[in-house]
């Protein structure tokens, strides 16, 4: 049964198209990740799937109904960014929110007390939101979105400006629910965290879906044809009619190989020429990255922005309004 | 019309909840709380204490060579004075007040024949302050015309000793007149009494100045706070907006019950506050304090309905006015560009108060008749007529359903404003984006 679905979905906004036919589906006991650069529709259809806004066609459904806002008591929801009452005491705005969400002001305290202690922020409890740095504030976000222990967690960029400890215990955390049958689905585009937690992901670019299915299907999809080249000594050996493109970093290279039937051996032949060359310290095969195979989506997709420079932090759009997002 | 079902009122009551616990808390309303009662006492005191000041006595001097003008200007100042003593005895028993707060200066005067130093005298009285005027008559040149009058007074804050000297003055010609046309002295005395209309007991109120003094308080009270807090409303969304808690917050419930929320916390503050002014205003009348105080110039005079209609019409025009405020909250991003629209805001509640003169004056003409049932002035304007004039139930009827359907009116607009509006960061909406916000969602 799949807790939440979106079925061809669309959004206009004035003459911008924020999503255009997007569908994905995702069953209890999943991480999924929703990619895509800053404003390229991730947290439009986020919105769509609480009601903050309602798609122009399509149709979106939540545990396998169509959409109610009764369903959203078992979402929980973590905005792009900070939505707490900054002067408002930590304890009372958990509790606040919980019972939003229809928990009791005692077990909403009791469930504050309990995760504040498993993410190590006891000591914020008595103070003032304003008063706490920003990740203790991204934490005590993240609490709230938990408090009314939800059956589908969605969460908006919840890793970003945290440092890598907390970062890290967040996932933890996430990987924890995902275990006890909760379905999770986040936003971002940092890709490394992605192959590290996802099962499933969506890749979309301009508001259309470019990619998506299992981690695993996806990369499985792409033939082997990366080399990582750790070496020392000359770099000649790049310049193999064998390679399709490189790229040249201090004491190691990115190649990509030419398309062909053979590329496990075009790769031992490539490795056998650079020894030529250089003293090779490691030499890796693999599929594309995740970040190579969506920058290369994303070229396909918009060919007027020029190669292989194209990086994600890049492709963000300055900071506009809502409507263009 | 949303569907208001059990679960959308219990969060409607949360949000309030919250709204009012975080407010009430704060300093400023401990502060506004003590600060504007003491604002407004000041205001009522001092306004008192300066018209008593600028009603006083004054001594003035009458310069001119023809003395028997000037003698006659003392007679008849003197005989105003003694009229206005004994009107003043009459209307004692049931107007107590009137007639200190009606009462014309009384003059003193000094007649004095033109000298080389005079002038040079007077002056230096005036600095000194033995002197608050003095009135130079020069004698007319051709036989038959008017003497000319020249006052010099010691501040130009005195018209009114100005205006008494005049028509003393007119006085003394005419009679000067008449008694050279051959009129006898009696019979001018009898021509030139002044006609005295006694105001009777109005039928409704036992005391109607003090009744319009205190219905004028509440109005002024009532304007303040939907004032204040109508912009307390714009201005909470305002830091939900930047805050983003708007998100999380719509994320479970439908911004109409956020508008709800927030608007009944708000304007519950507001009650709070007024409720606290109005027991702290009758507790200190009725304490013995207060009695000796404000003894029979100043008491409070305020029926039971007028209090339970200041209430009702309080709940309409706070929420009309913030239900307006919510949506210019939902349209703006910072405080600066709040108070760039806060005229829409401020604009009918001024309108109201420059009306106040004619409700005062006549809160049953058709003018006011017609004024206290336009929505926007309604809270107000339907406040003072019903507490002051006599409008028929039907119109005050009316007046509450016109205005709550107006409210509901408001708050469906608004609140598809607010849907809309607390999403969009960035730069302000014009008109037409407005217009398409109303079709979104």
């Amino acid at each position: 049964m799949p807790i939440v679905q979106l079925n061809h979905v669309r959004k206009v906004y004035d003459t911008k198209v924020a999503v255009e036919d997007l569908s994905f589906s995702l069953e209890p006991g999943t991480m999924f990740g929703l990619l895509g650069p800053n404003g390229s529709g991730k947290t439009s259809s986020i919105r769509m799937m609480i009601g903050i806004t309602v798609p122009d066609s399509g149709s979106v459904s939540l545990f396998d109904k169509p959409f109610a806002r009764k369903y959203l008591a078992r979402v929980g929801y973590l905005p792009e960014e900070r939505g707490l009452y900054k002067k408002m005491n930590v304890l009372d705005q958990l509790v606040f929110l919980g019972q939003l969400h229809y928990v009791s002001a005692s077990l909403a305290e009791k469930r504050a007390r309990d995760w504040c202690e498993k993410l190590q922020i006891t000591e914020a409890i008595p103070k003032k939101t304003e008063d706490l740095s920003k990740g203790m504030q991204q934490k005590i976000q993240f609490i709230a979105a938990l408090l009314h222990d939800p059956e589908l967690i969605i969460m908006d960029e919840p890793f970003s400006g945290l440092d890598p400890v907390n970062a890290a215990l967040l996932m933890d955390t996430l990987l924890d629910l995902r275990r006890q049958g909760k379905a999770v689905l986040f936003s971002t585009h940092r890709m490394d965290q992605v192959e590290k937690l996802c099962d499933n992901i969506a890749l979309i670019h301009r508001g259309r879906l470019v990619l998506s299915g299992s981690m695993h299907e996806i990369k499985s999809s792409y033939p082997r044809n990366r080399i990582q080249m750790h070496f020392e000594g000359g770099d000649g050996f790049l310049q193999s009619p064998k390679i399709e493109s490189s790229k040249r970093y201090a004491g190691y290279a990115e190649i990509k190989l030419r398309p062909s039937a053979t590329l496990a051996d075009d790769a031992q032949a490539l490795l056998a020429e650079a020894l030529q060359y250089a003293h090779i310290t490691q030499f890796e095969v693999s599929e594309p990255t995740l970040e190579q195979i969506f920058i290369e989506k994303v070229q396909e997709t918009s060919p007027e922005t020029n190669g292989s420079d194209l990086s994600l932090d890049q492709l963000e759009e300055p900071e506009g309004s809502y409507l263009d997002a | 019309m949303p569907k208001l079902r059990a679960a959308s009122l219990r969060n409607v009551l949360l949000i309030a909840r919250r709204e009012y616990r975080e407010r009430i808390r704060t300093r400023g309303f401990l502060l506004t709380t003590i600060m504007i009662p003491l604002i407004m006492a000041g205001f009522i005191f001092g306004s008192l204490f300066l018209g008593s000041k600028a009603s006083g006595d004054a001594q003035i001097a009458v310069v001119s060579s023809d003395t028997q003008l000037a003698l006659d200007l003392q007679t008849e100042l003197e005989r105003r004075q003694q009229q206005q003593d004994e009107s003043a005895a009459q209307s004692q028993e049931h107007a107590a007040s009137r007639s200190q707060q009606k009462r014309q200066p009384r003059i003193f005067v000094d007649a004095m024949d033109p000298g080389p130093g005079t002038r040079a005298e007077l002056d230096s009285d005036l600095k000194s302050g033995d002197l608050d005027g003095y009135l130079w008559i020069t004698p007319a040149a051709a036989p038959g015309g008017r003497p000319t009058f020249v006052f010099t007074p010691r501040s130009s804050g005195q018209a009114s000793i100005k205006n008494t000297l005049a028509d003393a003055l007119r006085q003394v010609l005419i009679r000067e007149q008449l008694a050279h046309r051959g009129v006898v002295a009696a019979e001018v005395d009898t021509m030139l009494q002044p006609v005295t209309i006694v105001a009777a007991r109005g039928f409704q109120h036992e005391d109607h100045e003090s009744a319009e003094i205190s219905v004028s308080v509440l109005f002024f009270v009532m304007y303040l706070v939907i004032m204040l807090y109508g912009m307390n409303v714009a201005r909470s969304i305002i830091d939900e907006k930047t805050s983003r808690i708007f998100e999380v917050l719509l994320a479970t419930i439908r911004p109409e019950a956020m508008m709800a929320g927030k608007i009944i916390g708000v304007g519950s503050v507001g009650l709070t506050q007024v409720g606290i002014w109005l027991s702290a205003v009758l507790l200190f009348a009725a304490s013995s304090v207060g009695i000796h105080l404000g003894g029979d110039t100043l008491h409070i005079s305020l029926t039971g309905p007028q209090v339970i209609f200041f209430f009702i019409y309080f709940i309409l025009g706070f929420a009309f006015y913030s239900s307006i405020a919510a949506a210019l909250g939902a349209m703006t991003n910072s405080e600066q560009e709040l108070q760039q629209l806060n005229m829409f805001l401020m604009l009918p509640l001024l309108a109201c108060f420059l009306m106040l003169g004619t409700l005062l004056t006549t809160p049953d003409s058709t003018l006011s008749r017609v004024l206290a049932l336009v929505p926007p002035f309604t809270p107000l304007l339907m406040y003072f007529r019903v507490s002051l004039g006599h409008p028929a139930p039907w119109e005050v009827i009316l007046s509450i359903v016109l205005t709550s359907a107006s409210i509901l009116g408001i708050v469906l607009v608004t609140s598809r404003i607010y849907r809309v509006g607390v999403l969009m960061y960035g730069k302000r909406p014009n008109l037409p984006e407005i217009l398409r916000w109303l079709k979104y969602s």
